[in-house]
């Protein structure tokens, strides 16, 4: 069983605490989809955090991130789409190293990923109703 | 061993008109160890003529809610005098004349303090503000309610100058404060001042926007009102309340440009009528890159999206038809600002004053830009608030403009800290940016640039 842990090389990716006082996200874009490749630099969402629930106030404090990939892999398990909302920790995706590779296992670290703040546009979730 | 300063009231006059106030409303306990310039109390205020004058004109008459706050000069125990008021509702509205020589509390000082004055009159700190609609009054509470323009003053003579706040939540964290409205400032201060605080709801004070508002005609307001009531009089989908109160509060908003308005101030020294302003604060975060042209009538339109989200389905209707979106480069802003700056320059000769925006969030970590696709202003925050800062310092060597430099104190006190939420200002950076704002608009520091 162990063996089998090392020879499997997934990565996760949880929605992290972009800002230290979030506690969920919600999901605006989703770059990529099930069993894709994903090279180092591709997009793969854009989140949502919106503190308002935490800091009440007239003007809700809410800020857009992308995440990109710091690495290349096979995205194997996509668990979230446009409009989900997410807590820190929750799984947003499953990557391996290679494409038939078992996934049943143990992801052996997060996947690396670069968190950029952006601004609203068009193509997010949120802006379908506008 | 320590002895005492009776706290007067001290002198406020509207020339030859009567002042009422109600109760004090105490901010703080008896017993209060209070710091000089600390607001403890505050009382409303009313105008009434005196015999002699019952057809005179009221000053103020516009606001609706006047109040004076009061703060001793001096740190000590603060003793409060036991007032006279009924209490109740009585206790809200303007039953006692304004008696200079009132004494309404005590300050108990060390005894080492004793070249002091055996009494003092507290320094007063006005305020008043314009509801939005009569139907906003509240009664409780330092200028609450709902208010399309509120303003403070203070100084033992008065102010002489203006300062007009066209901000966002930037800037009226500076100017009005989150804690209590004008009370950080004022007791930021000693220094006579007036502020003036004109919120964002629901429009965005940004520079098209604002030039539109100052130099629209009559007949051009009135033919904004006659399409907005004929969109919503001939919507089908169902016109809400939600609708007529926000189409309300957007044509209050179109129709009267602040930066031409004029004050009455109720002063120690008697009434006084000063402006338009002769200082102007803008925030650069109102100039977003995409703003609203309305398709017939040319005007400039733009809103935060969760005032948006308050209208009625018909206001939003007709935002979405009515209207195109237009995009700006940082060029097409650039050109908005000297324009906006020149017409006030031309109309009143105010400085503009311009809050720069912090370009880190302090929550990113970019290891490589590689990812991101040019121009990368357009999606990274970062890049487009580094790029609008440039543009600002290019336009403030060119024009009567000064830079209130958000982005640097931020970063010297450690940016990430003071936007707990992502957004908005600590206090402490706040406090800051404050005292900045105050060192611009001393008259030695006339001179365009930036200001930490």
């Amino acid at each position: 069983m162990l063996q089998r842990e090392f020879l499997t090389m997934l990565f996760e990716l949880r929605l992290t605490k972009i800002n230290p006082n979030m506690t969920a996200g919600m999901v605006e874009c989703c770059y990529v989809s099930e069993n894709s490749p994903v090279k180092l630099g591709d997009k793969l969402f854009d989140l949502r955090v919106d503190l308002s629930a935490g800091f009440s106030q007239y003007c809700p404090p809410i800020s857009y991130f992308r995440v990109v990939a710091r690495e290349k892999g096979i995205l194997r398990q996509l668990l979230v789409k446009p409009g989900d909302n997410v807590n820190v920790g929750d799984l947003l995706a499953v990557l391996s190293e290679i494409a038939n590779e078992e996934i049943a296992g143990r992801p052996v670290r997060p996947l690396r990923v670069t968190t950029a703040g952006i601004a609203h546009h068009s193509a997010m979730w949120s802006a379908r109703d506008q | 061993m320590t002895h005492e300063i009776a706290l007067k009231l001290g002198s406020l006059k509207a020339d030859d008109f009567l002042i009422r106030r109600s109760a004090i409303h105490w901010l703080c306990e008896d017993d209060h160890l209070c710091r000089a310039g600390e607001v403890v109390g505050f009382c409303s205020v009313t105008i009434e003529p005196s015999p002699n004058q019952r057809n005179a004109g009221l000053p103020m008459a516009g606001e609706q809610d006047f109040q004076v706050a009061i703060a001793p000069r001096t740190a000590g125990r603060l003793r409060i005098e036991k007032g006279k008021s009924p209490g109740g509702y009585l206790g809200i509205h303007g039953l006692h004349l304004w008696n200079p020589n009132q004494i309404i509390g005590r300050l108990e000082i060390p005894d080492d303090s004793r070249g002091q004055a055996l009494e003092q009159d507290v320094r007063l700190l006005m305020l008043a503000g314009r509801r939005m609609s009569g139907l906003a009054d509240v009664d409780a509470g330092i200028l609450p309610g709902w208010h399309n323009r509120s303003r403070a003053w203070w100084g033992d003579e008065g102010p002489d100058r203006t300062l007009l706040c066209l901000g966002i939540c930037d800037a009226a964290g500076i100017v009005r404060g989150n804690q209590t409205p004008f009370i950080e400032a004022f007791e930021s201060t000693a220094e006579p001042a007036h502020l003036v605080y004109i919120p964002d709801h629901p429009v965005v004070p940004c520079a098209p926007v604002l030039l539109d508002q100052l130099l629209r005609s009559s007949g051009q307001n009135r033919a904004i009102a006659a399409d907005l009531a004929a969109a919503l009089g001939s919507d089908r989908t169902g016109t809400t309340s939600d609708d007529w109160l926000f189409a309300g509060a957007l044509l209050s908003w179109l129709e009267r440009s602040p930066i031409r308005d004029s004050y009455e101030l109720v002063t120690p020294m008697g009434l006084r009528r000063i402006g338009p302003a002769d200082a102007v604060l803008l925030s650069l975060s109102s100039e977003t890159n995409t703003i609203l042209k309305h398709k017939r009538l040319g005007y400039s339109l733009q809103m935060l999206r969760h005032r948006q989200a308050s209208a009625g389905p018909a206001i939003r209707a007709w935002l979405g038809s009515a209207f195109e979106a237009v995009k700006r480069s940082v060029d097409d802003i650039r050109r908005d600002y000297r324009r906006l700056i020149d017409a006030i320059g031309q109309e009143t000769g105010a400085r503009v004053f311009i809050l720069n925006r912090m370009s880190t969030s302090g929550y990113e970590d970019i290891v490589s830009y590689a990812p991101f696709d040019a121009p990368m202003s357009d999606t990274l925050e970062n890049i487009a608030a580094k790029e609008m800062n440039l543009m600002l310092h290019d336009l403030a060597q060119e024009c009567d403009a000064t830079i209130i430099d958000v982005d640097a104190l931020a970063a010297e006190i450690g940016g990430a800290e003071h936007l707990p939420d992502g957004i908005h200002h600590s206090a402490t950076l706040q406090a800051l940016l404050r005292s900045a704002m105050f060192t611009a608009w001393t008259p030695q520091a006339r001179k365009s640039g930036s200001v930490r």
